[in-house]
């Protein structure tokens, strides 16, 4: 123990969390490979589970819940662009830890609470048709709609938006827009051509957070989406909780984590190159 | 500074004071309703507490909340622990070896939660908090480890070689000099693992067997079976505890730049 501090490296320390992380993630992972590929533990290798996947519905339930994770992601990233750029440079010091401090709230309120918010109010009966009741005779159904999906999921992640671009907006250095503004740019060719290309990190980290979390999402779909249409987390579960058929979920949490691999390298260069074409405006 | 004139002033005001009316409206109906005498489809009829007072009364709520406590209890020990040791001994390695806990919180939790479930019943672990609290424990390393190492990265060397030099053992040093030191981070890092562990639901959902339930699965199975204000009165509560525990998170944090 002599050597706790003097030694260069210490490996003694980094064993429980290393043996942590081995056991409880990379453990469940490999687990989620061999049930994919085996008919038994490790035995009988077998392409059959991931050929049953291979299949036309299959890709129809991924790419709807590509299209909720881009859906979702694109909205905030507008939506949260301009919040995230007025809190970092147009706010006052004197409000702005407060009202960064209201946007890390809900960051923070379990997800569970907020879905009970807006189910609260989208239910038939709830606060929703009771106020439109006022001005319209009949009044629609919002819960089980794709509408109130989208709005409840960009209403919970566009926090997970904002905090990585204000990260990066607030280290800008505003000598550089106060320098573009002097020499004759305007405040849209400041904007596209020094502020955006400067933040691209941040987009990039936000835009990913928000696109990673909500293509697994699996409450929101269950709750809101109604049961008519399956997403990627919603039929996982199906597999293994109703269909009890483990073989089959595994080979298709697999598919669909390859394409969204896929998909997220893809996003990574259109968000790069739309970064740059946009300068020449 | 950089509006452009008094009209996009203005708009920058109405545009951002929209978007966080969004964000609060649905949790201000649901506080007011809590309070409210008459049950769920009706309109306001007047201040009760008597939702609350259901609330309290309930065993399958008070149980579940314990179970919550408990496993985010245990879980942020267990990652503030570790994670606290891990910082410790990473330390002279390249910065790079820490990353592979930032994955933790990276990928999507449902194939975490299916994996869990494949290894348990694999290895025929028997569901119940145990379960839940490896899960959790793994995603507050997530949290733990970059909050700890941010304030690792700021303790000076040299006050660990004055102390060695003027006599004092590497464990004395370790536990009067290092922990001291990052008590403030321990403790936010213990917080952010407690919030992290209450909210989660597909890892409890996934690892806790038939006979466990923890407050976000009892939220999920009370929004299934219909909408009663003695969930709104529940929320109401949660909210509160997470709005404290952010309050004093941030208040360590102030007297960290104060120091």
């Amino acid at each position: 123990m002599k050597s706790l501090f003097k030694k260069e490296k210490n490996f003694f320390f980094m064993i429980p969390a290393l043996v942590w992380q081995v056991l409880f993630f990379i453990l469940p992972l490999i687990f989620v490979f061999q049930l994919a590929f085996f008919t038994k533990l490790f035995q009988n290798f077998t392409w059959d589970y991931i050929q049953q996947v291979c299949h036309f519905s299959h890709f129809i339930v991924i790419f709807r819940s590509l299209k909720l994770a881009s859906v979702t992601a694109v909205l905030c990233l507008l939506i949260g662009y301009p919040i995230a750029y007025f809190l970092a440079l147009c706010t006052d010091q004197r409000y702005k830890s407060l009202l960064l401090f209201l946007i890390t709230l809900p960051f923070l309120t379990n997800i569970l609470v907020q879905i009970y918010a807006w189910y609260f109010i989208l239910e038939k009966k709830g606060v929703l048709n009771k106020f439109l009741s006022l001005f319209l005779s009949d009044t629609g159904n919002w819960l089980n709609t794709s509408f109130a999906m989208y709005l409840v999921m960009f209403h919970i992640y566009l926090p997970f938006m904002i905090m990585p671009l204000y990260t990066i907006l607030e280290k800008m250095n505003v000598r550089l827009i106060e320098a573009s503004l002097d020499l004759g740019a305007s405040y849209l060719q400041t904007f596209f051509r020094a502020v955006l290309p400067l933040s691209l990190q941040g987009i990039k980290t936000g835009f990913f957070l928000v696109y990673v979390t909500t293509f697994g999402e699996y409450v929101v779909p269950s709750l809101l989406g109604g049961q008519k249409h399956f997403f990627v987390g919603t039929l996982i579960s199906e597999y293994f909780f109703i269909g009890r058929d483990w073989h089959v979920g595994a080979a298709f949490t697999c598919l669909s984590i390859a394409v969204f691999v896929v998909s997220i390298m893809c996003y990574s260069e259109i968000l790069q190159r739309l970064v740059y074409r946009l300068q020449r405006i | 500074m950089l509006y452009t004139s008094k009209l996009s002033k203005s708009f920058w005001f109405i545009f951002v004071g929209l978007v966080y009316v969004f964000l609060y409206a649905p949790i201000t109906v649901l506080i007011l309703y809590s309070f409210n005498q008459g049950g769920f489809p009706d309109i306001w009829r007047g201040f009760s507490l008597h939702w609350y007072d259901d609330l309290f009364e309930s065993v399958a709520i008070w149980r579940a909340f314990k179970h919550s406590i408990i496993v985010a209890l245990t879980s942020s020990f267990l990652s503030v622990g570790m994670g606290l040791l891990w910082v410790h001994g990473a330390r002279k390695y390249k910065r790079e070896i820490t990353a592979i806990f930032y994955s933790n919180a990276m990928v999507f939790d449902i194939v975490l939660a299916v994996g869990l479930l494949a290894l348990f019943s694999a290895l025929a672990v028997p569901f119940g908090l145990t379960t839940i609290i490896a899960g959790h424990t793994l995603l507050g390393l997530g949290f733990t480890i970059p909050v700890i190492k941010s304030r690792y990265d700021e303790l000076d060397e040299s006050l660990i070689e004055a102390s060695l030099d003027l006599g004092a053992s590497t464990q004395y040093t370790f536990l009067n000099v290092v922990i001291p030191f990052l008590y403030p981070a321990m403790f936010s890092a213990f917080l952010l693992a407690m919030i992290v562990s209450f909210d989660d639901f597909l890892i409890v959902f996934f690892c806790s067997g038939a006979s466990i339930q923890t407050l976000s699965l009892y939220i999920f199975s009370m929004i299934r079976s219909g909408i009663s204000p003695i969930v709104n009165a529940l929320s109401t509560l949660l909210l509160f505890g997470s709005l404290c525990m952010i309050l004093i998170m941030l208040m360590f944090q102030k007297n960290i730049l104060r120091k």
